[in-house]
């Protein structure tokens, strides 16, 4: 008796400490974020003075109001295309034997261990010299091929997952392979695009490296750039740093729980069946 | 027993479950007759494979592998600023190379920030996200969804974001704990700043990747979990194995492949840190003491353009990354034959 009950308690302290630890960083952003007196040395878990002040000025002064559409436009043209070449790609690699399959495979997993930094450097004197700084579509480019490895990857399973048998129904009523790709593939494997398509809006919505190494023009500033100019030699506002965080950060988390189901369900099918 | 493929889903959010080597054996995964594989059903051309993974192909050699080379052949040129603009580039053979292995900054700063950096960070997420999971699998499912919502939280604060919240928790001036101790009397605000010493610099960039990263280890390990079986675990139990021998002795072994993927992948982005040491005070050059190897490529080649030097730099930690998937890769391979 006396066992369970202290296991209880024991059991108990975790969930609080883990629950603290997940949570706390993400409380202390807020909080700020909604303290109008963030930057008055005034420090508390919670606000001190409820207030919008902070965002209103990262939205209208801290111009990201540009900032959320350029990252928006971004996010999504690297979700559009790096979701069509990779379910094209992930066709090709799980229904088709052809030489250099293994080959590719090895390669889509190669380069997904490959620094950041090292692209970095030929990637910023490429687009320095076919003029793409400051270009979106040069970012969204790069994103497309960080994206597109782990989408592939993913997207293989689901498609192997279908069995051939449906396949070859649709080839015996007469269908060509367009059409068999259209009304049989692509719609089972819709769950799985909405996994590898979160993550690559993830990637590219996060992404600073690029961002802050191809971007120096204001206009054009991605939200993760953004966010440096609150940081001045005169010190930094955290008001606006957490309010611009907050920004940034509430649309993923949202995304996140709200498809942590589907998401394991569907990495774990996406790997799990060859 | 640890073939059984449902100790798969764990592995599984690795998405590394396939080998590249399946293929090759006798049987394709999922043990479809290879022979209707080979033929392409009859119906589609040969070239039908090719036109589908075209695009892809194009944009992963234009994007990565050809910038890899091009980083190659940059670390054995002298490439500035003047290069930049005329479009023009010497060679220098090992020249960026010697200078980078023979800089003491390389031995007592860089590769130790990076690879003491990664290995304590590996081993602190890794025990993180299993003390999780073994919490996770005890609690009843209301405690479980609330918790799984929790890490998820975690899991979903961007590397920028959570960086600025770290350090704006350490702020010499402002910061919440510095200001919860001073007000205690533990430190002077006045004169402490946690971020100009390596140590307390590196402890709280440790602090920033376990938060990030015991998420991922927690939900694999914890689904590698509910596949070992109960009844393996009762036995043990009333052969008289408490609750550390049960985990030690029968559900290690058994998730040892989970284990394995959950830490290397681990290593591999610990090595890679760059955001979340960049954006951190002094990170992005101005402290020299606290360069990583990411982040000393970066800052020699975008901020001084030192291109080629950067780029050396940054074929050394390429080439420590290759060799650390090597050993990824060989993991697979043998799981693939247990």
């Amino acid at each position: 008796m006396t066992r369970t009950a202290s296991s209880r308690f024991w059991l108990a302290i975790g969930f609080l400490v883990v629950l603290g630890f997940s949570l706390g960083p993400v409380l202390i952003m807020l909080s700020t974020a909604f303290d109008g007196r963030a930057n008055d040395g005034s420090r508390g878990l919670l606000p001190t003075e409820w207030s919008l002040e902070n965002f209103a000025f990262v939205l209208d002064e801290g111009g990201f109001v540009t900032y959320l559409r350029n990252s928006l436009v971004v996010a999504l043209a690297t979700v559009v295309i790096s979701s069509a070449l990779a379910l094209l790609a992930s066709v090709a690699v799980s229904r088709f034997r052809f030489r250099f399959r293994t080959s590719v495979l090895i390669m889509v997993l190669v380069v997904q261990m490959v620094p950041l930094e090292a692209l970095v450097i030929p990637l910023f004197i490429q687009a320095k010299t076919l003029g793409m700084l400051n270009h979106l579509f040069g970012l969204v480019v790069v994103y497309v091929a960080f994206s597109l490895p782990f989408a592939i990857w993913t997207l293989r399973g689901f498609v192997s997952a279908i069995p051939r048998e449906l396949e070859e129904a649709a080839y015996v009523d007469g269908a060509s392979w367009p059409r068999m790709f259209w009304s049989i593939l692509f719609p089972l494997v819709a769950p799985g695009l909405v996994a590898t398509s979160v993550f690559s809006f993830i990637t590219a919505w996060n992404e600073f490296v690029f961002a802050i190494t191809f971007l120096n023009d204001q206009d054009s500033y991605t939200v993760a750039a953004g966010l440096r100019q609150f940081f001045t030699q005169y010190g930094t506002d955290w008001g606006a740093v957490m309010a611009g965080s907050t920004l940034i950060t509430l649309p993923v988390m949202i995304f996140f729980v709200i498809v942590q189901k589907r998401l394991s369900d569907g990495l774990v099918a996406g790997a799990v069946k060859g | 027993m640890t073939t059984s493929p449902d100790v798969q889903p764990g592995v599984a959010v690795t998405e590394s479950r396939q080998t590249p080597a399946a293929p090759s054996g006798p049987a394709a995964p999922g043990g479809r007759p290879s022979r209707r594989d080979r033929a392409g059903n009859g119906l589609t051309p040969g070239w039908l494979p090719w036109l589908l993974q075209a695009p892809a192909l194009v944009v992963l050699f234009g994007l990565l592998v050809y910038p890899l080379v091009r980083v190659a052949v940059l670390s054995f040129q002298d490439f500035g600023l003047r290069e930049l603009v005329t479009g023009e580039s010497s060679w220098v053979g090992l020249d960026n190379f010697t200078e980078v292995l023979t800089d003491p900054l390389l031995w007592k700063v860089a590769l130790p920030n990076t690879a003491v950096f990664a290995a304590v960070n590996v081993f602190l997420t890794v025990a993180v996200g299993t003390a999780v999971a073994l919490l996770l699998a005890k609690l009843g499912p209301w405690a479980r969804g609330i918790l799984t919502s929790a890490i998820m939280v975690a899991w979903a604060m961007p590397a920028v974001t959570g960086t600025y919240v770290w350090v704006y928790l350490f702020d010499a001036r402002d910061g919440f704990v510095m200001q919860t101790l001073g007000s205690l009397g533990l430190v002077d605000p006045e004169t402490t700043n946690w971020f100009t010493e390596r140590l307390p610099f590196f402890a709280i960039a440790t602090a920033n990747v376990v938060h990030h990263g015991f998420p991922f280890v927690a939900v694999t390990i914890l689904a590698g979990l509910m596949t070992v079986p109960k009844e393996m675990l009762e036995a043990a139990a009333l052969d008289g194995a408490g609750a550390w021998r049960r985990f030690r002795y029968v559900t290690m072994p058994l998730l040892k492949p989970v284990f394995a993927v959950v830490t290397i992948l681990s290593t591999i982005w610990d090595f890679k840190v760059f955001t979340q040491i960049y954006l951190m005070p002094g990170g992005s050059g101005t402290n020299r003491e606290v360069l990583n190897l990411g982040t000393w490529s970066y800052i020699t080649a975008i901020s001084q353009n030192r291109y080629g030097l950067g780029a050396a730099i940054a074929v050394l930690l390429t080439l420590l990354l290759l060799v650390i998937t090597a050993v990824y890769l060989r993991t697979l391979f043998k799981q693939e034959e247990l």
